[in-house]
């Protein structure tokens, strides 16, 4: 790999502690830079590029050709168009690849992370240290392309749990690893999953063995830093017989005025009786008020109800990001098994989101749920694009779909695609969607009892978006209601 | 003693509508209780909205001071943080959110207003009990989404409920009794006669008598074709239950 | 091989008395916008779920100019139970021997595309747009002939219009059809199209629709063709400030077919009724298709849809509602709902909403199931065999979007009928 005259640099010269945090405007609070000494790849894709991150991550041939392989096939593909994004065109070679804070080959415990990280994440809010103890959260956080840290691994080792990042599981459990990667998300399911799969550089791995209840939320940071770079990360979570548990991840990013992009893939698999609970809260910096930078957010997520009377729940709640194109999706292949998803999604200013579910109804009397709520600002595009399928085998299949769509502002847009087909007569499918401007009479009603037209307008978000706040776990049930808060500021006056 | 509010020829209209209030004159002082009836369409309701500050009226001409301010310069939130409580006819669901987080809100809302320091989750309970023996409503209501569900006579007492604890020197009720039988009349009248205060001033709308005889006002007016075209004492209701409006609407 | 060989019969489309110059451009632009184009394929987004595969696997060449033997006996069936203004086209051209205008009042023109060229040429000039896709184009390429209604301004015509088209084509043929029904300001009209026929033809109808300010056009397209028959159909329809059209719409015929409804609002206080179902059984395929633009402020539309899938018919539903920006006041509300009778039969639905303005208030809602069995095990219970029960279940879930559709009682009755007649057709009849 040698020949292919990679360099490793540091970015940008080290600075005082007050220069590291730099202009963040007032409404993005997680807008700072932080000036870490990283180990990146430069720009531009090719073959090379894949085995540069691959030998980086010191990786078995196995996985270099698969890799390999997707890159392959990611040369072959368009993106897709038929989103309803105004998305301008993406010059694959300028994005780096890799970007790893410069720690050698990762910290080993909490006491090696780079203080100036654990000095991040402490902004960001994510507690990493001991404060990760208090509130029982276990954390794996990534900082660029690498995990970082990940807390109560013991504890967790203990019930044979095992969470770490993904690069440590291709050392460690590399027969779960291969298994199961791929195996939700094939290689060349899409252009953005093709591409991940070529350059993913790390992310969060978990398998709950059969039966264990995970006794705390798992949880991964993101957290995209290094300018120009795209992050690229991988998880991978598997429940088996009987296993429950429920992951939480967060995101967010530097503002800068060029776009930066996010395609990240979640595989989930739940096994006989297993349920998944996997939550979002997504706050990627969304550009300024003028539409300048921001992530595009192009995200492949599905899980895959293997086993009977398995259950998957997604819930999210999408403020950030410039772009969001996202649908995660249930593959109830197991009879009985049952799906979820919750969203609430907002576009203020200038940001795009295209998002919602696929739920495919494969195994006998499987059921699935879907709740969206959808609120479009500024002149935010806000689509919900969902897709219920009923497959010929899915005998008393049976779907509920509700979404609703808050209009704030003239210029603002909201869009409702969702697509039902059923093979199956005994299948009951139910879809009902509503849009409206937010009303008058509520502002008014809450404003007479004293409330500022910025409280009303988010005490009435709040109220509408309920359904879907009240399936978040209580910690980040408290900081999405902030999130649309402070999304919507300067949406109304 | 001063007024807590005085009207003076206030000209009010839908916007781009013609004029529905056309010179209103009314002084009321803290402690009283004012009628104001008249038939449908005397504007009545538009009175209750541009006093609140109602997006979507438009007053041309006249002022209203409260408490010696122009209360028509200030938006409708900082009106009902200066005391300023209207139950509304129609009171407004709002789905989603909480009832007890609304009023607490809107309390605290008040309360930094006025310097006062905001109430905790405690103190707030303990001030929604010693309210709630003022109306009959039970703690299940509390805990439903604001209006979302009530009946008829629900969302009124609930009304009530939030002037109790909102404690305003201003209270605008607009056809509080519309809608209610007479148990549920009652136990809103009696609400509201416990909420009599030197220190607050009640403006009660209505289209029947049968209200003041429950609550007994100090002053009853009439209005009709937007102004006001009698006014008498308590005796003045019983009256006009007899007359009807209509020789004073000719008379105007 | 198919496009060449449209392209070779394209002369026989040229009416006997020859064609003005500008209908000579139109059909040559729509040529070639359908050779360069083709078939609609199932990689565009609105005919991802149509299987046009009977389409494009047989060649059609167009319908015989002269009509076998098809008589006032053949017709007489399918006629309405109330006095008309009747049209009949056979394979797609006006049949005067089997038609009866009738008198018409002052103020009404209605007659065959054939004779508005010679007598109102701008009506047939206005039925042509240019950049029409892919059938519509090849449609302004061939048509042949079609019936044109005109109201003037403030006039309303009482009895309704009835135009029949009747396809008799033994080998695999086409008949392109153009339509146009222009309503003046205040004008009132009603039309009822009827398709029926036997053999494997394929109809091809553009109908353009204009209605000025506060007039009204009442529209039922019963379709009832031949089982092997193929009938595409596109309505498009304008509409100024306080008009309306409403619109009902029954599929009940032909292997495949595909209603493409679509309706600007395009003056404030514009209304919209598109009511209708599709019975399908066999090996049918259907798709309806209504899209509705709301153009301009306080305008609405009401849209009821129920499909019913026997056998192996698939059912397709695509319906969108765009709101433009500044539409506000826009009242709209869209349902789709579906009864999937048999374990091979599907459907696919796809009721979309694209907002551009926030004064709005729009809803959707889409439903597919099966017979509902408590109601089915009450009717069993009061003493009603299974297969009538089924059928009364039925029959109860079609017949309620004939109802609601405000259709005047002899034409009413005249639909209830053809629902009747598809029931008897049912798997355990009455």
């Amino acid at each position: 790999m040698s020949d292919l005259a990679m360099t490793e640099r540091a970015d940008a010269p080290p600075d005082t502690l007050d220069g590291l945090i730099k202009g963040t405007g007032d409404g993005y609070k997680y807008g700072f830079v932080t000036d870490i000494e990283a180990d990146e790849a430069p720009p531009g894709l090719d073959e090379g590029t894949v085995r540069f991150i691959s030998a980086k991550k010191g990786e078995p041939a196995w996985l270099l050709e698969w890799r390999l392989k997707a890159f392959h096939r990611w040369q072959r593909m368009a993106p897709p168009d038929w989103a309803k994004l105004n998305i301008a065109p993406i010059d694959y070679q300028a994005s780096t690849y890799y970007s790893a804070p410069k720690a050698n080959s990762g910290p080993k415990s909490l006491d090696e992370v780079d203080p100036e990280l654990l000095k991040t994440y402490e902004k960001l809010g994510i507690p990493l240290g001991e404060r990760a103890a208090l509130a029982g959260v276990a954390v794996d956080a990534v900082f660029d392309s690498v995990s970082v840290a990940t807390t109560y691994k013991d504890k967790l080792a203990d019930l044979g749990i095992i969470f770490c990042s993904f690069g440590e599981a291709v050392r460690e459990h590399p027969d779960l690893v291969r298994r199961y990667l791929g195996s939700v998300v094939p290689q060349g399911d899409n252009f953005f999953a093709a591409l991940n799969s070529a350059v993913f550089s790390d992310g969060s791995f978990v398998y709950v063995p059969p039966g264990v209840r995970c006794p705390m939320e798992l949880s991964t940071y993101f957290r995209i830093n290094a300018a120009k770079s795209g992050q690229f990360e991988r998880t991978l979570l598997i429940a088996d017989k009987g296993a429950y548990v429920s992951y939480l991840e967060g995101c967010t990013a530097p503002q800068r005025d060029e776009n930066q992009l996010h395609a990240a893939v979640v595989e989930l698999v739940a096994l006989e009786d297993a349920e998944i609970k996997y939550a979002t809260v997504q706050n990627w910096y969304p550009g300024d008020e003028n539409g300048k930078g921001g992530i595009y957010n192009f995200v492949t997520k599905r899980g895959a109800c293997r086993g009977d009377r398995a259950k998957i729940s997604w819930a999210q709640v999408e403020t950030g990001s410039a772009i969001t194109w996202k649908y995660p999706s249930c593959l109830l292949e197991g009879d009985g098994s049952v799906g979820a998803f919750y969203s609430v999604a907002i576009t203020n200013n200038l940001q795009q989101a295209d998002t919602g579910t696929k739920m495919i109804h494969i195994g006998r009397d499987t059921s699935s749920t879907i709740i969206s709520k959808g609120i479009s600002a500024g002149r935010g595009q806000n689509t919900y694009r969902g897709q219920v399928k009923v497959m010929p085998r899915a005998e008393g299949a049976r779907n509920y779909t509700q979404c609703d769509s808050l209009l704030i502002g003239k210029k603002c847009g909201a869009h409702t695609v969702p697509y039902i087909e059923v093979r199956h007569p005994s299948a009951k499918v139910e879809h009902e969607a509503t849009t409206s401007k937010i009303s008058e009479d509520q502002m008014f009603y809450c404003q007479q009892r004293g409330l500022t037209q910025e409280d009303a307008l988010s005490l009435i978000v709040n109220g509408f978006c309920k359904e879907v706040l009240k399936e978040l776990p209580m910690e980040f049930a408290v900081e999405a209601q902030k999130l649309l808060a402070v999304s919507l500021e300067g949406s109304v006056g | 003693m001063t007024n807590l509010l005085e009207i003076r020829d206030l000209r009010a209209r839908i916007v781009g509508g013609r004029d529905i209030l056309k010179g209103i004159d009314l002084d009321v002082a803290p402690g009283e209780v004012h009628a104001i009836m008249g038939p449908n369409g005397a504007g009545k309701s538009t009175l209750s909205s541009v006093l609140a500050g109602k997006p979507g009226y438009e007053v041309t001409g006249g002022s209203i001071l409260y408490q010696g301010r122009d209360l028509l310069a200030l938006p409708a939130d900082e009106r009902a943080r200066e005391g300023v409580f209207l139950a509304f006819q129609y009171p407004v669901e709002i789905p989603g959110v909480n009832n007890m987080y609304f009023l607490r809100a809107a309390l605290n809302a008040g309360r930094r207003q006025r310097g006062v320091p905001e109430l905790d989750a405690a103190q707030f309970l303990k001030a929604v009990r010693d309210k709630l023996k003022l109306l009959d409503i039970s703690d299940d209501l509390l805990r439903r989404a604001v209006n979302v569900g009530f009946s008829g006579g629900e969302k009124k007492r609930n009304e009530i409920f939030q002037m109790a604890m909102l404690e305003p020197k201003l209270a605008i009720l607009d056809e509080t009794d519309s809608g209610l039988d007479i148990d549920a009349l009652r136990v809103v009248s009696d609400g509201v006669n416990r909420l009599r205060d030197p220190n607050r001033a009640i403006v009660l709308i209505t289209h029947y008598q049968r209200l003041l005889d429950y609550i007994v006002p100090d002053h009853v007016h009439v209005l009709s074709d937007g102004r006001i075209v009698a006014s008498g004492d308590k005796t003045f209701a019983a009256e006009l239950e007899r007359t009807g409006y209509a020789h004073l609407g000719s008379a105007a | 091989m198919l496009i060449t060989q449209e392209s070779a019969s394209y002369q026989d489309a040229v009416p006997p008395g020859g064609q003005p110059p500008w209908l000579a451009r139109h059909r040559a632009a729509g040529m070639a916008r359908f050779a360069a184009e083709g078939y609609p394929k199932r990689s565009q987004e609105a005919w991802r779920f149509t299987d046009l595969r009977p389409l494009t696997a047989s060649v059609f060449p167009p319908a015989p100019p002269d009509p076998v033997a098809v008589d006032a006996a053949t017709v007489a069936p399918h006629r309405l139970p109330c006095p008309s203004h009747r049209l009949v086209l056979v394979n797609g051209r006006f049949a005067p021997a089997l038609s009866d205008i009738g008198v018409l009042p002052e103020g009404v023109w209605l007659g065959s595309v054939t004779d508005a060229l010679r007598e109102r040429p701008d009506l047939v000039a206005a039925s042509l747009a240019e950049g029409e896709a892919s059938l519509a184009a090849l449609n302004a390429a061939l048509f042949a002939d079609g019936f044109v209604l005109a109201v003037e301004a403030g006039v309303t015509l009482e009895a309704p219009v009835e135009v029949i088209h009747y396809a008799d084509m033994g080998a695999p043929a086409a008949a392109h059809v153009r339509n146009r029904m222009v309503v003046g300001a205040g004008g009132r009209a009603t039309v009822i199209e009827t398709s029926t026929g036997v053999g494997a033809g394929w109809l091809n109808t553009v109908t353009v629709v204009t209605v000025a300010t506060g007039g009204a056009l009442r529209h039922v397209q019963l379709q009832r063709d031949a089982a092997e028959a193929i009938h595409t159909s596109v309505v498009r329809g304008d509409l100024a400030g306080d008009a309306r059209y409403e619109s009902f719409s029954l599929m009940a015929g032909g292997r495949l077919s595909r209603r493409d409804i679509q309706v600007n609002l395009g003056g404030p206080g514009a209304s919209v009724a598109l009511n209708g179902a599709y019975l399908l059984r066999g090996s049918q395929e259907a798709t309806f298709a209504p899209v509705v633009t709301h153009a301009a402020p306080h305008c609405r539309t009401d849209e009821v849809v129920k499909g019913v899938m026997q056998d192996r018919a698939h059912g397709v539903f695509l319906g969108t509602v765009r709101v433009h920006p500044g539409a506000d006041g826009t009242d709209a509300r869209q349902l789709n709902r579906n009864l999937l009778l048999s374990p091979t039969a599907w459907v696919d639905t796809k009721p979309e909403l694209e907002i551009l303005a926030d004064d709005v208030k729009c809803s959707h809602g889409a439903t597919v199931g099966s017979l509902d069995e408590a109601s089915l095990f009450y009717l069993q219970a009061r003493g009603i065999d299974p297969a009538t029960a089924r059928l009364m279940l039925v029959e109860a879930f079609a017949a309620d979007v004939i109802d609601g559709a405000g259709l005047d009682e002899p034409i009413r009755d005249h639909v209830h009928g053809h629902l009747r007649s598809w029931l008897d057709g049912l798997e355990g009849g009455r």
